[in-house]
């Protein structure tokens, strides 16, 4: 077996051994209701602004709810209140020629995948040196192979989630909301989660880096959500303190290292951009485990 | 294998702060030997078996596996197996799938490691558990699956740290029957405590102590197989000179618990039969003698200190 077989077969058994355990189940079926949830409120709300709009401008009620949201979505005050909050005419663009279900659900993938990520993968290396099982690995495989096998595996299992949660909010997108039964709009969530799998590589890579560092799960996992926290608080203060001139021309050059400054690359229709985003976050994630992996490929384990 | 030794550590030094683990461990294992590791708690066993596989960086020192230099997973993968200890399986794996992916990494073909996997747990009485969930598994059995998977594949060095710890007195019996059918077909290291089951599996015993390896030698050589009888006795003669003048040029030592008499002689010059022919009468018209051992034992041995007496490095 070839370098590149005994990472996919320790991939493979990663993925098949994360379902079985019962944490990762549990915090996979948690992520999918999350996603349910998240729809059937959105629906509420969305149905409910609709009726506001009914009873304020006195029209004769719809029969069929959505109607109103997706005429509301396409008004112009509506688009300049999402110009405000993206900030970026690009995106703006590409966004409001989607469905609002599409965009209810990716905002729910972009935004929780992180913590998602963190929760499953965050402590399963951890794990196993605190275990000792990965002295069961390590004289049959290099190091580096056990490692990126694992990190495979456990990004088979993120996509799989995120695949499964598209699924679930397009079922209950199509029984609560009129006209989101289409097969294009199913394609296009799934996209969405495929998308939303490409942006947790780099949390994958950072969770699992960090968790190469510690033999206790519980404190790879604390470790995890300290990290997209400080992500999380980095963006935002970048965004706050980038400008022109002196130290703040430099701030950008950070924002590369950090994820969730790739972000709208994801959001975008067209390929070029999606393809340097995808390449951005997948070599960050890279980036991240390596740094990890240089310090347990001499650590005694 | 062709070389004569499987595994040679030389001036192996691993530190942990100020405390040396080992300290100038030094030593070859014969290749086909089966040998125990004995020594107190802390001597560096564990820690030089880590080393050899890889787990554990040296501070300094060389280690040469099967002639290949240091643990390295691209050489030696498939060639050399370890029972590490205080470690846990996987939980949620099954026996069979988890033995088949071990082999399948070591190199196997898919047919050859379900077959292997099925073989090995077999022969550790796990027939019948082979799809259990590690975690429904008692202590003991947990125990044979971490020993069976030392075999997938059939490696030419295999590392065992307490192999016989936390098993029941019959698969005791069974899985020292299962090594010492190892002798002469693979390399084997064991550490054990257990000095009774040193003796019935290994064929060389190393001696550790703080850090070192301070006598290497043939079982027979430690407990004097070729070359000591050992008497047990009702009770010793009242006159012991009578029976050293029945034979003067042996070398007899008497122990008053249990009674008895070891007697060293020169294999080269002597047979056992003389030896008793001299030693027997003599003992006869003074005692009763329960048994003559060709021998003495391992424990006897170390817990008397003559094992580290008789090496001049010692």
């Amino acid at each position: 077996m070839t370098e590149l077989g005994q990472i996919w077969r320790v991939a493979c058994y990663e993925w098949f051994d994360a379902l079985r355990s019962r944490r990762a189940l549990v915090v996979l079926l948690l992520y999918m209701a999350a996603a349910v949830c998240n729809m059937h409120w959105s629906i509420n709300l969305l149905h409910k602004l609709e009726n506001e709009l009914v009873t304020v401008l006195q029209l004769p009620p719809s029969e069929h709810a959505g109607v109103v949201s997706t005429t509301l979505w396409k008004s112009k005050p509506f688009q300049r209140m999402m110009k405000q909050m993206t900030q970026n005419d690009l995106v703006l663009q590409d966004i409001t020629g989607k469905h609002p279900v599409e965009l209810i659900y990716a905002w729910f993938a972009f935004f929780y995948t992180p913590l998602l990520v963190v929760l499953v993968a965050g402590s399963r290396i951890a794990e196993d040196l605190g275990s000792g099982a990965v002295r069961y690995m390590i004289f049959r495989i290099s190091r580096s192979s056990w490692t990126l096998g694992k990190f495979i595996g456990q990004a088979l299992m993120i996509g799989f989630a995120l695949v499964l949660s598209s699924l679930g909010a397009y079922a209950v997108a199509k029984y609560r909301l009129a006209g989101s039964g289409t097969p294009d709009l199913f394609l296009n969530m799934v996209q969405w989660s495929v998308r939303a799998w490409i942006f947790s590589f780099p949390y994958l890579g950072l969770a699992m880096g960090l968790s190469l560092l510690t033999k206790s799960a519980s404190k790879a996992t604390v470790m995890g959500i300290i990290a997209i926290t400080v992500c999380f608080v980095v963006s935002i203060l970048l965004h706050h303190f980038t400008g022109d001139t002196g130290w703040r021309a430099y701030l950008p050059y950070l924002g590369l290292l950090v994820p969730d400054e790739h972000k709208m690359y994801m959001w975008r229709n067209s390929l070029a951009p999606l393809v340097t985003g995808t390449t951005y976050l997948i070599a960050l994630g890279f980036c991240y485990l390596l740094t990890g992996y240089a310090f347990f490929r001499h650590r005694d384990t | 294998m062709n070389s004569e030794h499987a595994i040679v550590t030389t001036d192996l030094v691993k530190r942990y702060g100020a405390r040396r683990a080992l300290d100038g461990f030094t030593l070859a294992v014969p290749t086909y030997a089966v040998l125990g590791l004995v020594g107190p708690n802390g001597a560096g066993k564990t820690t030089w078996m880590m080393s050899v596989a890889g787990f554990l960086r040296a501070t300094s020192g060389t280690i040469n596996l099967l002639g290949n230099g240091p643990f390295d997973a691209a050489v030696h993968r498939g060639r050399i197996s370890i029972l590490p200890q205080d470690s846990e399986l996987p939980l949620e794996s099954r026996p069979l799938e988890l033995l088949a992916h071990y082999g399948l990494l070591q190199g196997l073909t898919r047919r050859e490691a379900e077959r292997s996997a099925q073989a090995m747990l077999t022969e550790v009485h796990l027939g019948d558990r082979l799809n259990s969930p590690i975690r429904t598994l008692s202590h003991g059995m947990r125990k044979r699956v971490m020993i069976a998977q030392c075999f997938i594949g059939y490696p030419e060095v295999v590392l065992l740290d307490e192999p016989l710890s936390g098993l029941d007195p019959r698969e005791v019996a069974r899985m020292r029957d299962f090594l010492a059918r190892r002798r002469g077909r693979q390399t084997i290291v064991i550490s054990s405590h257990n000095l009774h089951d040193i003796e019935l599996i290994c064929d060389h015993v190393a001696f550790v102590e703080t850090g070192r390896a301070v006598r290497v030698a043939t079982l027979e050589e430690v407990v004097g197989t070729g070359s000591t009888l050992v008497y047990a006795l009702t009770a010793l003669p009242e006159d012991t000179a009578k029976v050293a003048e029945a034979a003067p040029d042996l070398s007899l030592s008497w122990t008053d618990d249990p009674c008895g008499l070891v007697c060293r002689y020169d294999p080269r010059q002597t047979t056992p039969a003389e030896v008793n022919a001299l030693i027997l009468p003599a003992l006869l018209a003074q005692s009763g003698v329960v048994r003559v051992a060709q021998g003495s034992d391992l424990e006897t041995e170390y817990l008397e200190g003559r094992v580290l007496k008789r090496d001049p490095r010692a």
